[in-house]
């Protein structure tokens, strides 16, 4: 079943008097379960794509629907309440809420969902562990790594079970090592529960890693590939 | 919202620095404006208190024709009728009946004209507190039981009368030096022994010559209070009109000498006893001009007057506000100072509010960015940075206030000194110490204001936060 499906989508924006096409004519689908990336140069309007699809964006013209909702069909305040509870974002600078630590930054959503504590709390320890972070988990951002940063990132759009999780170049700004553990983590989670990843990157190591790999090209897919 | 909450507080404290300028500048506002506020308002309250207790009373019930013509003969026609409709008006406490008469008082050297009060001794010191203010070793409130004719006078008058002059005497000296006045100005000052001054400008211009221009204004005032001399026993003449239009007269021994805060009252105010001024005048015995009425407390000298006006249509009955309108001014315009140190003190914490948010806001434009794409609605990102302003000026707040408590509490008790510009606040009857005092009602009210501005200007930086479009706030560096 398709998680995401983009119909027919272009999105123009008016810099000036030039009319910039970002994405012109893509359609695409994401089935529950894809560990998939979307790569192409700067410009190619891989940013713009993961941002129509997080709903943080509107398309020009085409529509997006995510688990059988029409987001054109959303209203602005209602599209808060349906990013916070179907997509998970994790971003390049890991944008954790610097003044509440790792459990609280991972609670954040669970929170905002009014969960009862109990049942907060044991995800909260779970996703910890989850992402090996268990014995850091009251440490603020400013205590921790880029990786481990980037692993808190994660747990927290895990947090509360979305369709699928939107990662803007999660890998940017670690080095290596942290990436591949990043890397690690988010393939076990996609394996063991079924989680659905998009990613946008320039990353080899992403790519190599990814099941299905989606090129971009001056707004348009020019690829749709599933490596061996 | 709990979370809310605990998101909005911890972020007022990650820039501790800028938060605790904010809260300090609030504070000092607060607390600036708060103790002034105090501080005026007690020169006006001591101001009023002196008045009523010294001066006025509450209420004064005179003949119809006493206050414009100021005869003699215009005495309360039924003294005891006015006094039992007053002590059966809700509200009076005590009355006394007063005899007023013009005229002349002199010494060998001087003369002045005066006010010469006619009292109930007993029933004076029920009602006023001008025997509280008798200048010690000067003599009693018509104690003494003597066979001359007694007055009780103001110092200032007993200056212009030259019964008091200023002489520097080795007791004199000695005062000076337990006071803490330096060796070499108090042999500056010795160099003056002997010699007596019959007026203060001539001891103020005395030892302005022999003492430096800082010392004078240092220590002026601890050396006049130290070679202050009074003639024992002094006689005065008194001279005004009696009941027949004759001019009549009698020496009169000063019983005693009073310092009030109210230059004017002390030169022209003389008291003598009601008996001994009827004999000299002529009038009748149980006589009075005017019936002087002392109400439980003064908030409700407006509604008594009404009842006492109401019960004596044939007699003016005048409260103090209508006596003296420069006091009730002062009392109407304290009103409009506390709107004006408001609107500053309050303009002044919504600047420092807005300014502060809106760095926040400003800073912080990739994490709210952030916050509304994980799915933080709006209106929590707007509750969210009210209550941070709503912290920063409660916490500035209420500290400004704390502190202007405190320090009202210890200076109401201690006393801030003004002595040296006492001439000038005493010549139009102020106290040259100030006892800051403030109503409980005026913390009550600054504190909800105070609430009120910090939510108000918080609106502004909070609408700037839900204009942000996420995906540009993500992006921002």
């Amino acid at each position: 079943m398709a998680v995401v499906e983009i119909k027919n989508v272009f999105k123009s924006y008016h810099d000036t008097e030039v009319e910039v096409k970002a994405i012109n004519g893509v359609t695409l689908s994401f089935e529950k379960g894809d560990f998939a990336v979307i790569v192409g140069p700067s410009g190619s309007g891989k940013t713009t794509l993961l941002n129509l699809i997080g709903g943080l964006d509107q398309p020009t013209t085409g529509e997006i629907v995510i688990a059988g909702h029409r987001l054109s069909e959303l209203k602005p305040s209602e599209l808060i309440d349906f990013r916070m509870d179907h997509i998970g974002f994790v971003f390049q600078s890991y944008n954790l809420i610097p003044v509440l630590t790792a459990s609280e930054n991972i609670s954040f959503i669970m929170n905002l969902q009014k969960w009862p504590k109990g049942k907060m709390t044991a995800r909260t320890d779970e996703l910890l562990s989850s992402v090996g972070l268990s014995d850091r988990h009251k440490s603020r951002p400013s205590q921790l790594s880029g990786g481990q940063q980037q692993r808190v990132a994660v747990a927290r759009a895990l947090a509360t079970h979305p369709e699928f999780i939107l990662a803007d170049e999660p890998t940017a700004n670690l080095d290596s090592k942290s990436a591949e553990a990043l890397l690690e983590i988010m393939e076990k989670l996609n394996h063991e529960e079924g989680m659905t990843f998009i990613f946008s990157t320039h990353d080899a190591r992403v790519m190599k890693r990814a099941h299905r790999v989606i090129t971009l090209e001056d707004g348009k897919v020019v690829s749709d590939e599933k490596p061996e | 919202m709990k979370m809310i909450t605990s998101i909005a507080w911890k972020n007022v404290w990650r820039n501790k620095a800028r938060s605790l300028i904010v809260i300090s500048a609030v504070t000092i506002g607060v607390f600036a404006g708060v103790f002034s506020m105090a501080a005026i308002n007690s020169s006006v309250v001591q101001r009023i208190d002196a008045a009523v207790n010294e001066e006025l009373s509450h209420i004064q019930v005179n003949n119809k024709d006493f206050r414009r013509s100021a005869d003699i003969q215009n005495i309360i026609a039924d003294y005891q009728g006015v006094v039992s409709a007053l002590e059966s008006t809700p509200g009076v406490t005590k009355t006394t009946g007063r005899i007023i008469v013009r005229g002349i008082a002199s010494t060998a050297t001087k003369s002045t004209g005066v006010e010469i009060t006619g009292i109930d001794v007993a029933g004076e010191k029920e009602i006023f507190t001008l025997h509280e203010k008798l200048i010690p070793e000067t003599g009693n409130f018509f104690e003494s039981d003597t066979k001359f004719n007694t007055a009780f006078i103001g110092e200032k008058l007993a200056k212009e009368l030259n019964i008091i002059r200023y002489i520097i005497t080795p007791e004199a000296i000695a005062v000076l030096k337990n006071d803490g006045v330096p060796a070499d100005v108090i042999s500056k000052i010795e160099t003056l022994q002997g010699e007596r001054f019959t007026s203060d400008k001539k001891f103020v211009k005395a030892y302005g010559k022999v003492l430096e221009k800082g010392d004078t204004e240092k220590y002026g005032w601890k050396i006049k209070e130290a070679a202050w001399s009074y003639r024992e026993g002094s006689k005065i003449i008194l001279t005004f009109l009696d009941i027949d239009d004759n001019q009549t007269g009698a020496a009169f021994r000063v019983s005693g000498i009073f310092r009030t805060n109210n230059d004017m009252f002390e030169s022209t105010s003389l008291f003598v006893p009601a008996d001994e001024l009827r004999q000299l005048t002529g009038m009748k015995e149980g006589t009075f001009h005017r019936v002087i009425a002392r109400l439980e407390k003064n908030d409700i000298t407006n509604e008594v007057t009404r009842a006492v006006r109401q019960k004596l249509p044939d007699y003016e009955v005048l409260n103090w506000k209508e006596i003296s309108p420069d006091l009730a001014m002062m009392a109407d315009f304290m009103n409009q100072i506390y709107s004006v140190f408001m609107v500053i003190i309050l303009a002044a914490l919504a600047f420092g509010i807005v300014n502060t948010m809106l760095m926040a806001v400003l800073e912080r434009t990739r994490e709210l960015g952030m916050l509304m794409a994980i799915g933080m609605n709006r209106k929590k990102i707007f509750v969210m940075i009210m209550l941070e302003s709503i912290f920063l000026s409660i916490i500035g707040g209420f500290a400004g206030m704390g502190i202007s408590e405190t320090v009202i509490a210890i200076t109401g008790k201690t006393g801030i000194n003004l002595v040296k510009y006492s001439e000038g606040m005493e010549a139009i009857g102020y106290s040259a110490y100030l006892f800051p005092t403030i109503d409980f009602q005026f913390f009550i009210t600054t504190t909800i204001l105070i609430v009120i501005t910090g939510i108000l200007s918080a609106i502004y930086p909070a609408r700037k936060a839900l204009k942000l479009n996420p995906v540009e706030a993500i992006r921002s560096e």
